[in-house]
């Protein structure tokens, strides 16, 4: 009930803020669109409103982050990367050149090197952002020591490899909110305008109902990284990190978690129960799966079928379908009614040929960074971690079904003690084995057999 | 006349009417203006503090967080034991005032058991929820530490019914007994006794009383030999307060056993738990060693298990069915000889002692309970039962030392009240139809919860009678408990239940 009252007062002082900040264009843009508002949409905007100059922190400088801080530059005036922090050297010099050919240059004395480089980062005090974009397994440290540290934060999905993970991940949510710190999670479809539009639909009752999903990210075998004479156990696993579930969580977490937030957002809730199956057919390094099939029972007889996949020469695609009484749609910008017919569909803006774009005129990529300045500047609160942390534990549902071969409850997974990973982190030999998990043994816990075995 | 008759009837009616008014006036105006100060002024705490003269109240609240704290603020008394303006204020303080008007009049302060009020499901009928929440609005303060963090997002996702108080108690009256809310990894591992500790176990070759001694310590408990038997098990249809899966009555045979004199003491359990308690391991990980023969025991408890009551002879309490089967394993491995939990029939026989009555003494068990008007009001009458059994009425809402009481016939304590006490079998209502075997029977092959018997120092008259069957409640046993999973050895909600021990006695043994 406090909760509400606080949402309350947020919701006060977040129309203060707009009246404050005088930004007519927005005012006026909510008035046309009040539903915008009341589904919890974010806004679509050409570009972050200026305000207050913002400085920003990176934490996790490969590619992923060193793009993200990119995308954070570029979606409105006046932001800046200020700071950066990764376990690896050579991955800070590699960011650091990257913004020195744009110009931009990161002062030495703000880079950091390191497991602790992302505390000597937030303890910056100049820096107002930090952008989280390590291995999820790092996530839920880097965030809570964020909110902490008073540090507005742009993270990365998934936000965690495992279910003591995702608590804190919520814990952390809940006391940014308590203070008014804005939260952007890396879940972009949630902020792609085709995606807003179809859902807007889909609850006008477009489709009718909802009575099934199905979920999908088939693609090529993904990046990896054989083992380099001199690398101990820990640096070859974090240079290698794509590759073991205790780092990424496996690839129903780091990609598919992007599908299966959009049937949780369009259903409106997250399933029940999980049963699947996975396996290991190609990969070479590490311990992951490269395929899983799940069930996901979101009760009262509607599932949702999701299905991963990393092997090459195979009928690949991502993407999303909801299926409903009166018609399906993919998601993204096509309607259909039961009949197969196209009911509605999305408008990409033209070039100069007049001919489609077939994409949003902002990159959701950039859109997101562009929500959460704007969030900082007008005041109009958001917080995503907690919905991307339920998304992530559901792929965390879903992986352990497949994994053991069990049936997986929801209030089962959400308690469970399963933590995943060395409990101490640090370079050298890692004293533990990572066997690829086989269906019909025990679920998964924290692996502390300490039996010395040689890491793939 | 019509006319005059319906003038007059005006006329009078018009002058009651100012006269009402008049007199209404009179009575509400003072009413009205003085209302508000009355209001304030019985809501002050010395208002409070001037019936509430016992050191539960005032002492106790000025030590507590809610008086001596960083900040320097006062929470008053009605702040938490009134709920906030809007949220039922008016009715609550008009229900605890007429409660505690009576109280002014009718009791005497002295004789009230202000310990007992303490307990948490007493202490729920006058603390309010919305009173917390009123001033603890965020539950996620920066500061807020892992397990609080999931303790607060189990209460905030919780669908059962659960209370801040559920977890801080004592948070208003401060309570030297009670440890903070958290793991207390120095628990029972101090060490007191000087005597040099038992080389070896008992030795036992035939079957008599005997002393058992725990090797590597100085802790020694009586174990009584009972010879086998027929009896009645269950109660007839006609005991008073008994329930329906208390019967149908049946005739059980019961092999020899020894059972042990008292409950399983702190010293006892402690011992079990030095030995074997698993300091650092996460719930829910039963280690199979390697070894085979290892016991894994306990982890470290939450709070104060005691309750803060004292250890020693006391009945260790709060542990789980399943710590305390472990128990029974570890004490059979240091002894060489064949420990358990007793099957309730066991249970029942040793209980009854050769009696057939409700208790193994003479008394009804309606005249022993403090249920009904006049029996709250005078007490009940507690000839016969005082002495021999620690329930509702002769407790100070704790455990006792078993010299509080006198033996059953066959020379054993507190079979009925002071703890409950496990007993091997699951628990299931209709057992007593569908046994055909009575043979030292042992419960439904499979089930949820397990019994517990006799009852005890939170239990009425009715609950600590021979044939009264109980069993354990593990969900809500263990509902505040912030780990996930939740703890396998203790419970979290849970501080009237133990256990004893019975020895099976090997057929080469002498009579």
């Amino acid at each position: 009930m406090e909760n509400i009252n606080r949402r309350k007062f947020i919701g006060k002082t977040a129309l203060a803020g707009i009246g404050l900040a005088g930004a007519g264009a927005l005012i006026s843009a909510c008035k046309r669109k009040p539903e915008v508002k009341e589904l919890g949409l974010p806004p679509i905007l050409r570009g972050a409103p200026s305000g207050k100059k913002l400085r920003a922190g990176l934490i996790g400088a490969g590619a992923r982050g060193t793009g993200a801080a990119i995308n954070f530059i570029s979606s409105g005036p006046d932001l800046e990367i200020v700071a950066l922090a990764d376990v690896f050297q050579d991955k800070i010099d590699a960011c650091r050149e990257r913004f020195a050919s744009f110009n931009l240059p990161i002062p030495a004395e703000n880079c950091f090197a390191g497991f602790d480089a992302y505390k000597k980062l937030m303890a910056l005090p100049d820096v107002d952002v930090v952008i989280l974009a390590t291995p999820c397994q790092f996530r839920p440290e880097h965030f809570l020591e964020a909110v902490t540290t008073n540090k507005h934060v742009f993270m990365e999905k998934p936000v965690a490899v495992d279910p003591a993970g995702i608590r804190s991940i919520i814990t952390s949510a809940k006391k940014a909110e308590a203070i008014g710190l804005n939260v952007v999670t890396g879940t972009q479809r949630r902020h792609q305008e085709d995606y807003i539009e179809i859902y807007k639909k889909v609850m006008d009752g477009a489709i009718g109902r909802i009575t099934s999903a199905k979920a999908f990210w088939n693609q090529d075998h993904v990046w990896f990284r054989e083992r380099e004479p001199g690398w101990n156990d820990m640096e070859y696993m974090i240079r290698n990190w794509n590759n073991f579930c205790w780092l990424c969580g496996d690839h129903i977490l780091d990609t598919h978690v992007h599908n299966i937030d959009v049937i949780n957002w369009f259903l409106g809730k997250h399933p029940e129960k999980a049963i699947g199956y996975g396996g290991r057919a190609r990969r070479i390094t590490g311990d992951q799966y490269d395929f899983f099939s799940i069930d996901f029972d979101y009760g009262d007889g509607v599932s949702s079928h999701s299905m991963c996949r990393q092997i090459d020469s195979c009928a690949n695609g991502t993407g999303e379908l909801i299926m409903g009484t009166k018609g399906y749609t993919n998601c993204q910008n096509k309607i259909w009614d039961l009949g197969g017919k196209v009911i509605w569909e999305f408008e990409y803006p033209k070039d100069e040929n007049g001919n489609s774009m077939n994409q949003t005129v902002i990159p959701p990529y950039v859109q997101e960074h562009m929500h959460l300045v704007y969030a900082i500047r007008t005041g109009n609160y958001v917080n995503e971690a907690e919905q991307t942390a339920i998304s992530t534990l559901t792929g965390i549902m879903g992986r352990t079904a497949a994994y053991t071969g069990k049936a997986v409850l929801w209030d089962e997974i959400f308690k469970s003690d399963m933590d995943l990973g060395p409990k101490k982190i640090e370079f050298g030999p890692v004293n533990m084995e990572f066997p690829v998990p086989v269906p019909g043994t025990p679920v998964i816990s924290s692996l502390t057999n300490p039996i010395k075995g040689q890491i793939i | 006349m019509k006319f005059n008759l319906s003038q007059r009837k005006t006329f009078v009616g018009r002058k009651t009417k100012v006269w009402f008014f008049i007199l209404g006036l009179l009575v509400c105006v003072p009413i009205f203006f003085s209302g508000k100060k009355v209001f304030h002024i019985t809501s002050t705490d010395r208002y409070c503090m001037s019936c509430h003269t016992h050191p539960a109240a005032d002492q106790s609240w000025k030590l507590s967080t809610h008086y001596n704290n960083k900040s320097g603020t006062i929470i008053h008394c009605v702040e938490c034991h009134l709920p906030p303006e809007g949220h039922g204020y008016i009715t609550a303080k008009a229900k605890h005032g007429f409660k505690d008007v009576y109280g002014y009049y009718f009791r005497d302060s002295a004789a009230i058991d202000w310990q007992k009020k303490k307990l948490l499901e007493n202490a729920r009928g006058f603390v309010y929820e919305s009173s917390c929440l009123n001033c603890h609005q965020n539950l996620f303060p920066v500061t807020l530490s892992v397990n609080g963090g999931n303790a607060h997002l189990f209460y905030t996702t919780s669908k059962e019914p659960l209370n801040c108080i559920n977890c801080h108690l004592n948070v208003g009256h401060y309570d030297r007994n009670t440890a903070a809310h958290t793991h207390d990894s120095t628990f029972g591992v101090t060490i007191t006794s000087t005597e040099p500790p038992f080389p070896e176990p008992a030795k036992v070759t035939k079957f008599e009383n005997f002393t058992e001694m725990i090797p590597g310590t100085r802790v020694s408990f009586d174990m009584v030999a009972l010879p086998g038997g027929t009896f009645n098990m269950g109660s007839p249809d006609n005991e008073t307060l008994r329930d329906a899966d208390e019967g149908p009555v049946r005739e059980v045979t019961i092999t020899r056993f020894w059972i042990a004199k008292t409950e399983v003491t702190w010293n006892e359990y402690l011992a079990f738990f030095r030995a074997t308690s698993s300091q650092g391991r996460t719930e829910g990980q039963v280690v199979t060693s390697r070894k085979t023969d290892a016991i894994s025991g306990a982890t470290p408890p939450w709070g104060a298990p005691d309750q803060g009551w004292g250890k020693g002879e006391r009945p260790a309490i709060t542990m789980s069915w399943h710590a305390a089967n472990v128990y029974c394993q570890w004490l059979s491995k240091v002894t060489g000889k064949k420990y358990r939990l007793p099957t309730e029939a066991e249970w029942e026989y040793a209980c009854r002692g050769g009696t057939e009555t409700p208790y193994f003494f003479p008394g009804s068990p309606g005249k022993f309970s403090k249920a009904g008007f006049l029996k709250r009001i005078f007490g009940p009458d507690t000839t016969n039962i005082a002495s021999r059994v620690v329930y509702n009425v002769n407790s100070p809402s704790k455990t006792e030392e078993p010299s509080f009481v006198k033996s059953n016939p066959f020379g054993l304590k507190n079979m009925s009240g002071n703890v409950a006490e496990f007993c091997s079998d699951y628990y299931s209502p209709d057992f007593y139809k569908a046994d055909s075997l009575r043979i030292n029977p042992k419960g439904p092959f499979k089930g949820q919860e397990y019994v517990i018997r006799g009852g005890s120092f939170k239990s009425d008259a009715k609950d600590v009678r021979s044939a009264a069957r109980d069993f354990t409640k593990t969900k809500a046993w263990l509902v505040t408990d912030p780990q996930m999973p939740k703890s396998i050895w203790w419970y979290s909600d849970c501080i009237d239940v133990g256990f004893r021990v019975v020895c099976e006695a090997d057929s080469s043994l002498e009579e």
